[in-house]
């Protein structure tokens, strides 16, 4: 029962560190929130889920299309939007409510075109389960947690590794500086909207494969903001451990206390943790000083 | 009524005492002199591995003007910081005024009367040049939220004080004209007079200036370091200034202390400054 | 005593030939006027981001409502205790989370609301859980409304218009400068939150009136987000922006019922808008003024603070 419990909540742990990695890379690169971060979830998993029900393409053709729609909303919300509100020197606030109101387009123009209607894949999902020492594992949670772990990964790979990477590291640190050392700031930042956005897809995806896919399932991109603050903002290793955490966290509640006040503690556990560690886990504490 | 009539008359007379504590506080400021305004005793401060300031001590006495002279990144604006309670030292005292300020909030520090100014000028950028100095005078303000909402003569009172103090701060430093202009619409030299008026609307008894001429040209610094003799004469105040420029520095201050990675080099006049060996090593003789 | 305001409502509506229809709506757009009065203190003059008035207003309101209904307590000391309470809790808070930077203070507004909302979900005996707290007295008449909204502007607008609002937009405008000034950013932080959400614990006990019932997904996530979307519609920094803000918000989908499955895209989309073009908002920094739109139309010269912003 135990160790159900946990495979389910790192399995769940996994995808909100998806999305909470993409928070953390954005937030380190702009030091804002996303708000609209989980409707790229939902919007990825509805392009998959429209080309794998309604075109008929098998459904990994289906997965990738959708991981791309993702990526796209998000480049473009960063295209149109966030660029031109920064060019206008507006406080960092303004990004963010900007972000609220993408955030509710999305999820209006969802549900429009969609209904609040939950849907699921037609495509045959494993829905088996095996058990391990006892355990009865859902197949489905093992094959979303391998492919998270892979993911994740190749994600830390690329930011720690690659010349991508460290550009990215290096606006994150000082923008101006790294423009002045030729890094093509608003290019990297575009690929960074594009990483942040397939993940979010991905995450989509799975969520929906194993939720359904519904108009309001965005607000896991809430829990990821979440786990993201938990870590500390704008940490991609805090991000991960954070979601980890608070999906299994999560799963615990539900399973030994009451499903009805999971979301009560992992609010009331995020509050109390910010209160002893106000920057979160791995965050750094920026001052600013005169 | 007669009660209402009572309670008015009580309260215009608490306003009245409030003037007269006011005017004795500042007379009491005047006569006492002989005590340095500030003084720091073996203040250090670390960030990390590097100590920003190194043991570092000052006293400045009342009326000087003090200059805090150093390369980049020798610890001048640290010690503002650690003055200004915006950091707290790792050990050593600050005496304002008889008071050891170790420690304190940066807003305790303004109210028991250190104003200061910063490196890249930070004013109310979209209120008016007149709010950007009535919001300095707020320990002027000495109405509380239900006189504030039903406007009690002495709201009235008092916002009427503050106003004409505010307007009058305005005229000293010659802004008078801009009052109800845009903070960020003002030209540079004149958001610097403006922020020098925000803080002189404090009443403080020390001014902290963070390189008022950075950015001027050398007629511009010429007529700041007018400006700030005119700020000392009319206010009898006592100055510590960060400055780079040595020519402010040798018209401007009565003493300086030359920094050099968070260590003392020399204090003493900006004569006896300019001709120590060890200041001309590492410092002015690059330049000079 | 209910009674009484409602017989007055009633004369006063009869005389006017002010319809029940009308009414509600007038009702409503008070609610809303009064809880962006709160947000636009917080959000527009202080610049700092609650996503958790929801739940003050729901503190209000069950406050309230249980306490007209479980204790016979006359509903305009409840509706003041509500108010009260929310205020408090939110000291509270705020005396714990102000101290923490920007995103981090906003989470933990956003969780306060989302465990107030579980919380009233989970205690079913004290709250009714998710089927509602019923049986409240309607008394959120439309001249009791008004009258709270008039007095509610009257107290922001005075409230904004001394020190305490010139502190407050100090610290919008640079927070390092107000501690320079001898301004304790802190408490004058909390002083706001305080101020918003003893105005949505306000608008919570008068919403509790008009519904005469109340559940706790009238104060979900999605309701502190219509706050925020209507005060920065409105205009951060402007009070008469705020409440034009308000009307446009409660009255735009009354007027263009065909529209009100589009209301919510709409105010995303004026939002987005807003913020990429207008980032101050339809008002910006200033008030309405009468003066200054008959200047207009004159054609008078505008004067350099107008000219600048």
């Amino acid at each position: 029962m135990f160790l159900q419990q946990l495979i389910t909540g790192i399995s769940i742990g996994g995808i909100y560190a998806l999305l909470a990695t993409g928070y953390s890379l954005i937030y380190s690169l702009l030091d804002f929130s996303n708000w609209a971060h989980g409707e790229f979830a939902m919007l990825g998993a509805y392009v998959a889920i429209v080309f794998a029900n309604m075109v008929g393409v098998p459904f990994l053709l289906a997965a990738i299309l959708g991981v791309c729609g993702g990526a796209l909303i998000s480049f473009l919300c960063e295209k149109v939007v966030y660029r031109h509100i920064r060019s206008t020197g507006a406080p960092n606030m303004f990004l963010m409510i900007g972000a609220m109101g993408l955030s509710t387009i999305f999820q209006q123009v969802a549900n429009l075109v969609f209904t609040g209607q939950y849907r699921s894949f037609k495509f045959k999902l494993p829905v088996s389960t095996i058990e391990i020492a006892g355990a009865y594992l859902g197949v489905l949670d093992l094959i979303s947690l391998l492919l998270t772990a892979v993911i994740l990964v190749f994600l830390i790979y690329l930011i720690n590794k690659t010349k991508f990477g460290l550009n990215v590291r290096a606006i994150a640190c000082n923008a101006k500086a790294a423009r002045v050392l030729g890094v093509r700031v608003d290019r990297s930042i575009a690929s960074v909207f594009l990483l942040a956005g397939s993940l979010a897809g991905v995450a989509g995806i799975l969520y929906g494969m194993k939720y359904n896919v519904f108009p309001t399932m965005g607000n896991i991109g809430l829990k990821a903001f979440v786990a993201s603050v938990v870590g500390g903002l704008g940490s991609v290793p805090g991000a991960i451990v954070g979601s980890l955490l608070l999906g299994i966290l999560e799963t615990m509640v539900s399973g030994y206390i009451s499903s009805s006040l999971r979301d009560f503690f992992s609010f009331a556990l995020l509050i109390v943790l910010l209160l002893v560690k106000p920057s979160g886990l791995f965050g750094v504490d920026v001052q600013d000083k005169a | 009524m007669t009660d209402g009539i009572k309670a008015s008359a009580a309260d215009s007379r608490v306003t009245e005492l409030e003037d007269r504590v006011l005017l004795l506080e500042h007379k009491l400021a005047a006569l006492e002199s002989k005590d340095p305004v500030l003084e720091m005793q073996h203040v250090e401060k670390h960030f990390g591995g590097v100590h920003a300031i190194d043991n570092f001590s000052v006293r400045i006495e009342q009326g000087q003007i003090h200059g805090l002279i150093g390369p980049n990144g020798a610890g001048k604006t640290t010690i503002f910081n650690n003055i200004t309670g915006i950091y707290a030292p790792d050990s050593g005292k600050i005496i304002f005024r008889g008071e050891d300020i170790t420690g304190s909030s940066p807003s305790r520090v303004a109210q028991l009367g250190i104003g200061r100014t910063f490196q890249n000028i930070r004013l109310f950028a979209n209120l008016s040049v007149l709010e950007n100095v009535i919001i300095a005078s707020g320990k002027d303000a000495t109405y509380n939220l239900p006189q504030a909402i039903f406007h009690s003569d002495k709201y009235k009172k008092r916002e009427k004080q503050i106003n004409e103090k505010a307007m009058n701060l305005l005229e000293i430093v010659g802004l008078q004209d801009k009052a109800n202009e845009l903070a960020n619409s003002l030209p540079y030299g004149h958001q610097r007079k403006l922020e020098i008026a925000r803080a002189m609307a404090l009443d403080p008894k020390l001014l902290l200036l963070d390189e008022p001429a950075a950015g001027m040209n050398a007629d511009e610094s010429l007529e700041l370091v007018e400006f700030v003799r005119e700020i000392r004469g009319h206010f009898k105040i006592t100055i510590l200034m960060i400055e780079h420029h040595m020519d402010v520095v040798s018209n401007l201050c009565d003493y300086c202390t030359v920094l050099n990675f968070g260590k003392t080099l020399a204090v003493g006049t900006p004569a006896e400054v300019k001709s120590n060996p060890d200041v001309i090593k590492a410092y002015l003789g690059g330049n000079e | 005593m209910i009674e009484a305001f409602n017989n007055i409502n009633n004369a006063f509506c009869g005389f006017l030939h002010i319809n029940p229809y009308i009414q509600g709506v007038v009702v409503l757009l008070c609610i809303n006027v009064i809880a962006i009065l709160g947000m636009a203190v917080l959000t527009g003059f202080t610049r700092l981001f609650s996503f958790g008035n929801a739940g003050f207003m729901a503190i209000g309101a069950y406050c309230a409502a249980i306490l007209i209904v479980r204790h016979s307590v006359n509903f305009l000391i409840a509706m003041v205790i509500g108010a009260a309470l929310a205020g408090f809790i939110a000291f509270l808070l705020g005396s714990l989370t102000l101290k923490l930077k920007g995103d981090y203070f906003l989470i933990t507004c956003l969780g306060f609301g989302e465990c107030v909302r579980v919380l009233l979900n989970y205690f079913k005996k004290f709250s009714g859980g998710s089927a509602g707290f019923p049986g409240i007295p309607n008394y959120s008449s439309m001249l009791f409304s008004v009258l709270c909204a008039v007095l509610a502007f009257f107290v922001a607008w005075r409230f904004i218009h001394s020190k305490y609002g010139r502190n407050l937009t100090s610290i919008r405008e640079n927070e390092v400068a107000a501690e320079a000034v001898g301004i304790n950013a802190f408490r004058y932080k909390r002083m706001s939150f305080t101020f918003s959400a003893v105005y949505a614990g306000w608008a919570g006990a008068l919403f509790a009136g008009y519904m005469m019932y109340v559940v706790p997904t009238n104060f979900a996530l999605n309701k502190s987000i219509e706050l925020i979307t209507t005060t920065v519609i409105g205009g951060l920094g402007s009070l008469t922006g705020s409440v034009l803000g308000a009307m446009l918000v409660t009255l735009l989908p009354e007027v263009f019922r065909s529209l009100s499955n589009y209301r919510m895209l709409i105010y995303g989309f004026a939002v987005v808008l807003i913020i990429m073009f207008r980032p101050n908002g339809l008002y910006g920094y200033k008030e309405f003024s009468l003066k200054r739109l008959i200047n207009r139309f004159k054609g008078k010269p505008k004067t350099g603070k107008e000219a600048a912003s």
